[in-house]
């Protein structure tokens, strides 16, 4: 089909592709033309300028100050590595296909992993982190042993009559809990994988009374540490 | 309109100096548009939660894409927004649950766009020509016409999901955006001459 010269039915399709009802393989079709018709392009542009100045019209305040941390720590952008994070300091280099949060689990799971027989094979990972970035935890899902390997940062300190609790938040925002951390070092948990799947974005730790929370369903106490569960 | 003019300007070179990687310059951009990114990522996903995701994968992206932003194609704010709608709309494909268009709070933004300046000189301050002249021109068109684009727009709704959602006729509802965003673009065009 030639578009070319039939300016009604290119401003429509220009209309459509912008808001969003051009689909399948008509959008497709659309995307081929722009890529050789600089004015079909332009038409576009002049779509999006009509439409998205409605961005506008929003009285949000500004987002939270863990935004801009988050994508600091995204791009790699964060302070100087403490003492105890060995992983950013080198090595982290060979990860770097991986995002870096990924990258950073990976790398300290590896490590930590190590000793085993067998070499985990590692399906998923989390870096949790604080309010302010601070790694406090490392996560991993190893689908050889089925099992999620929970490390906890020296510098987080958990009072003597609480218990951290690992949750898995799904994109529809409901919780569920993976288990707790005895001890609040570290913990090996078993992996189902239903909780952890594809529907699970984040994972987040919670402080909660000796033994965990009491609600199955969902953290009481308040929730300390989260970070995307990445899959490898 | 001259402050919008030096708005974008500013964008503009704050944009440019990103993309010789200037960590000030990018945290002065995030400074002065995250508010408004934050509200357009929030309307398509109605979640705090997902919409700082959207922001923040937005952000990564705007500082790894920003040497290859075209002036002279659309404002800063233009491009910063599409990305945005993007990284939204990826993470709306993600979700279990349908979210649904908040019609009422889309009207209600609208109407607050549109009136007079006693009513928030300090929100009108911060708002583009651009932004109130699509708010007057949205409230021309009937608010089931404005309830389908929005739907269509914000949700990336197909014309049958639309009409499913607001059971009437596939036809209808074709119709209705087509002549929506026909009238729209005449109004649009008519203010930018006045």
């Amino acid at each position: 089909m030639n578009i070319r010269n039939n300016p009604v039915l290119r401003e429509k399709l220009a209309a459509e592709y912008v808001v969003g009802t051009l689909k399948g393989g008509a959008r497709r079709r659309f995307e081929h033309w722009l890529t050789a018709d600089a004015a079909l392009r332009a038409a576009v542009v002049e779509w999006q300028d009509r439409l998205l100045p409605v961005a506008e019209w929003s009285r949000t305040p500004a987002p939270p100050a863990r935004v801009w941390d988050g994508i600091e720590r995204r791009l790699g952008f964060a302070r100087a590595a403490r003492w105890w994070e060995f992983w950013r300091i080198d090595g982290a280099r060979v990860w770097g296909g991986l995002a870096v949060g990924a990258g950073t689990a990976a790398v300290l799971l590896a490590v930590v992993l190590a000793g085993r027989q067998q070499e985990p094979l590692l399906q998923q990972v989390a870096t949790l982190t604080d309010e302010k970035a601070q790694t406090a935890l490392v996560v991993a899902a190893d689908a050889r042993h089925g099992r999620i390997d929970v490390r906890v940062a020296d510098t987080v300190k958990v009072p003597d009559d609480r218990t951290l609790q690992l949750w898995a938040i799904t994109t529809a925002g409901k919780t569920r809990s993976l288990g707790i951390l005895p001890d609040n070092r570290h913990a090996s948990l078993r992996l189902d994988q239903r909780a952890v799947g594809a529907d699970v974005m984040l994972l987040a730790i919670s402080l909660e009374p000796k033994g965990g929370s009491p609600n199955p369903e969902a953290p009481t106490g308040p929730v300390l540490y989260k970070g995307a569960w990445v899959r490898l | 309109m001259t402050k919008d003019l030096e708005n974008t300007d500013l964008l503009r070179r704050l944009v440019a100096a990103v993309a010789l990687g200037d960590r000030a310059a990018f945290r002065k951009l995030y400074d002065a548009t995250s508010a408004k990114l934050f509200g357009f990522a929030l309307r398509i996903l109605r979640k705090d939660e997902l919409a700082e995701e959207a922001v923040q994968e937005a952000f990564v992206s705007i500082w790894h894409a920003a040497s290859g932003y075209q002036a002279h194609l659309a404002a800063p704010l233009t491009w910063m927004a599409t990305i945005v709608r993007n990284k939204a709309l990826d993470i709306l494909r993600r979700q279990d649950d349908t979210v649904e268009l908040d019609a009422e709070q889309f009207d209600r933004d609208m109407m607050l766009a549109i009136q007079d300046p006693a009513a928030g000189p300090h929100d009108r301050l911060q708002m583009s020509d651009e932004a109130r002249a699509l708010a007057h021109c949205m409230g021309t068109l009937e608010s089931r016409q404005r309830q389908a684009i929005g739907m269509a727009y914000f949700h990336e709704l197909s014309h049958s999901e639309v009409a499913q959602q607001l059971s009437l006729p596939i036809g209808t509802i074709k119709t209705w955006i087509r002549r929506g965003l026909d009238k729209l673009k005449n109004c649009l065009a008519k203010r930018e001459l006045a």
